[in-house]
């Protein structure tokens, strides 16, 4: 569902991205962990086609971002790290605004958005204004609003960051579910307990380079670690700071 | 004081990087352009000044009263700019910036935080009135001959009185934001100042100064200057300032030093019984102002009409679009003040057409009423500019951190800029046109005048706000805390050039077939067909510039935009 072919993102002074190749299977939840600065939150920008790679290709549900960007973001949920929005709107018209943007049938985007809303606990805030929602409600409305559209690929720069306990598990719950119901997840994480828990293959992102790919296991092998965490895992790979 | 300083650090080294070579932001056109403009209109005050002043010492017995009753209103003027300046920039840094949660999180004390606030306040709201207040005093000093002490007099004072408005501005703030949270206070002031300022316009306007001109009222004015020479309350800080500077222009020692030491010691006295407030009272109103903000009006009840429905025509991204855009400009109160100080411009623009005395005119009025029609296209076409300026160059940069959204969504970001132009040209265009037919209509002009007008609007208007948008995508500013600030940059000012450049174009390129035109009519002469052809060439090229203009620009505010 998401395939990244030498994608590269050079911003003049640094080159964040460094012929990225990866692919990212129907129903999979892939973790993208790395240091501060590794260049995972431009990757996931590039991805949700928030900027545009300096070479390579990032092909979405088949289509090419660079070619067809309106079909490939129509299947893309997608949650930045910082929960930026509308601030003079309500939650609900924000749903709204996101039903249209995405083309939700009509008739269901009520009876969804009511849903989504409860479900992320911000249903008796649905009609006061944004801006006086705190930064958990934001990043829990703008998680609510992604999913409005029942996206195929779900990408998620930091998904807890703000969230408290309850609604930390509730987000785990929910992309469980929806990895099960074949809908493809891509998180980048610090929280590596998070991309234990969740993800089926991790990434290992340093300066710009995939060091390392694979599930726990495989990753453990690789660092020669045995019966490891993955903080340990990340910490081998990294310090040894070598293509594996 | 140490603490202060600390404080001030980082604003002042924010401004020394802004000046380092490397910074974007810091190019010679920028520094030419605002440089060079800041000049010219600094020669043009000194001009001006220097010719009035000059003009009142040629009237005898009026012209001292005159000149001393011009400097007492212009203190008093400063004052009032300076106070309302004051208390809107201390509202600001003092309870919403964005870096006090962090300052208040540091182990100063919330004395020291309020002083070196206060005193970033306090520069920003003077330095421009300072700086434009020196060629109104030069031109004092050159036309009284003042000596050495003068200058430094006047110096002084303009301190003292920034200083005063200053500390005058934190109490009044620090009183308020006990009572309202800082954001509350700040909407209200701004609509108070507001509908302050529409009043007086419309007090100014009311009285028909033109009526000034006729000899059966001059007895009235005779009476108005006698009444000139009433002195101020001496209890006032502007009496004060006004009496150094006037003895200081006469060569008044002990009066000027007397006058100029009594406001130097209330300007630190206010500044010390601010700090003592603010020992007490700022803490509090800034816990006060963290609070969740409420909507100044509660939403209306009433569901039985949707106005959405009135953009159903629309395609569902674009109405989306629409929906959120109207929605959040109306919600925004900084923008209230805009839309009362432009209901009230047009009043009085289609006000001054209307009062003109055509009729009373000995010469014939028939070539005249036509050409201020002509010219009237272009006054109303830099009046949109100014709106434009104001409203849809700043529309992009409105979208601020979450700009995200748009780039994220399954929309093209030239369909997004287009969605913004439509928005701001339809009522812009009907602004536009209203102004113009209605001028028209009581200047009672010849219907070509009328057909003229209402197409020349019709492609100018699209243009002007086809390069706000243009420009103002491709000088986005999406991280500003003002966003509405944008216009007063680089991009901005390039903005109203090029939008005043092509009126002046347009005008330029129409005014000569126009006069063939119009002296044809009138002599019941047809035109050659040379004039055809100039004038066919001389209207299509108005044509190509304006559709240029829309087409051009947006196109460079996407690309601009997707490389952001």
């Amino acid at each position: 569902m998401i395939e990244l072919r030498e994608l590269s993102k050079d911003y003049g002074t640094t080159l964040a991205v460094n012929k990225l190749n990866l692919n990212v299977a129907r129903g999979e939840i892939y973790g993208f962990i790395g240091p501060n600065g590794a260049g995972k939150t431009t990757t996931i920008r590039l991805m949700g086609g928030i900027i545009a790679p300096t070479s390579g290709k990032i092909i979405i549900g088949g289509f090419d971002m660079a070619k067809n960007p309106v079909e490939a973001k129509k299947m893309i949920g997608f949650v930045p790290d910082r929960p930026f929005l509308y601030e003079k709107l309500t939650g609900m018209e924000f749903m709204r605004f996101s039903a249209d943007l995405y083309d939700v049938k009509r008739d269901i985007i009520l009876q969804k958005s009511k849903e989504l809303l409860q479900q992320f606990a911000l249903w008796n805030w649905a009609d006061e204004l944004i801006e006086a929602y705190s930064h958990g409600m934001k990043q829990r409305l703008i998680i609510a609003s992604a999913l409005l559209h029942d996206p195929k690929i779900l990408i998620v720069d930091e998904p807890m960051v703000g969230l408290d306990p309850e609604a930390v598990h509730m987000v785990k719950d929910i992309l469980k579910e929806l990895a099960a119901n074949q809908t493809t997840i891509f998180i980048s994480t610090h929280t590596l307990s998070i991309a234990e828990d969740l993800c089926h293959r991790i990434g290992l992102i340093h300066r710009g380079t995939l060091l390392a790919e694979g599930s726990l296991d495989e990753l453990k092998r690789v660092a020669k670690l045995g019966e490891a965490r993955l903080e340990e895992v990340f910490l081998t790979i990294i310090k040894e700071n070598t293509f594996i | 004081m140490n603490t202060v300083i600390s404080l001030l650090k980082p604003r002042v080294r924010s401004g020394i990087n802004g000046l380092r070579k490397g910074n974007k932001r810091n190019n010679w056109a920028r520094i030419f352009m605002f440089g060079g403009l800041g000049i010219i209109f600094w020669i043009g005050t000194f001009i001006i000044f220097y010719r009035v002043l000059s003009y009142f010492q040629g009237v005898q017995d009026f012209g001292n009263i005159l000149a001393m009753k011009l400097l007492s209103m212009i203190i008093m003027t400063f004052f009032t700019l300076l106070l309302f300046s004051n208390i809107i920039n201390c509202l600001s840094h003092l309870y919403l910036s964005y870096d006090l949660p962090l300052l208040h999180s540091l182990p100063v004390s919330s004395k020291d935080i309020f002083l070196s606030k206060w005193l970033g306040s306090a520069f920003d709201s003077s330095w421009m009135i300072v700086a434009f207040s020196l060629p109104i005093f030069l031109s004092y000093g050159l036309i009284y001959k003042a000596n050495f002490i003068y200058y430094v007099i006047f110096l002084m004072a303009m301190i003292f009185i920034c200083l005063i408005a200053s500390a005058l501005g934190g109490i009044l703030v620090l009183f308020g934001a006990i009572i309202l949270p800082a954001g509350r206070i700040r909407t209200i002031l701004i609509l108070l100042g507001v509908i302050m300022v529409m009043i007086l316009i419309f007090i100014l306007r009311l009285t028909r100064p033109e009526q000034l001109v006729n000899p059966d009222s001059f007895a009235s004015v005779v009476l108005y200057l006698n009444s000139m020479q009433t002195p101020n309350s001496p209890l006032f800080p502007t009496t004060w300032i006004t009496d150094a500077i006037k003895a200081a222009l006469d060569n008044e020692t002990k009066t000027c030093l007397f006058n100029i030491a009594l406001t130097g010691t209330f300007a630190f006295m206010l500044i010390f019984i601010s700090n003592m407030i603010a020992q007490i009272a700022y803490f509090k109103g800034f816990s006060k102002s963290q609070t969740t903000p409420r909507r100044l009006f509660a939403p209306l009840k009433y569901k039985g009409y949707n106005w959405e429905s009135l953009l159903n025509f629309l395609p569902r991204a674009s109405r989306a679009f629409a929906v959120k855009e109207i929605r959040t400009f109306f919600r925004d109160s900084s923008q209230w003040p805009q839309l009362f100080l432009m209901a009230a411009l047009v009043i009085i623009y289609l006000y001054n057409f209307s009062v003109l005395p055509l009729n009373n005119l000995p010469i014939k009025t028939i070539y005249l009423q036509n050409l201020f029609s002509f010219l009237n296209i272009g006054l109303a076409a830099s009046v949109l500019s100014a709106i434009s300026a104001r409203f849809v160059f700043p529309a992009v940069s409105m979208e601020g951190e979450a700009f995200w959204i748009v780039q994220a969504a399954p929309v093209l970001t030239k369909n997004f800029l287009w969605i913004k132009f439509f928005l701001y040209y339809i009522p812009l265009i009907i602004l536009a046109e209203v102004l113009v037919i209605f001028s028209n209509l009581f200047l009672q002009v010849s219907p070509f005048m009328m057909v003229l007008s209402t197409i020349t609007i019709f492609c100018l208007v699209p243009a002007v706000v086809g390069l706000a948008t243009g420009l103002g995508a491709i000088y986005a500013d999406f991280k500003s805390e003002n966003p509405v600030q944008a216009v007063t940059g680089f991009g901005g000012l390039l903005f109203m050039i090029l939008s005043f450049s092509l009126i002046a174009v347009v005008i330029i390129l129409e005014a000569g077939p126009v006069y063939s035109i119009f002296m044809a009519q009138l002599r019941g002469q047809s035109l050659s067909f040379m004039h055809m052809v100039w004038i066919i060439c001389s209207f299509g090229l108005a044509l190509f510039l304006c559709l240029l203009a829309v087409f051009y620009t947006i196109h460079l505010g996407e690309k601009s935009l997707l490389i952001k």
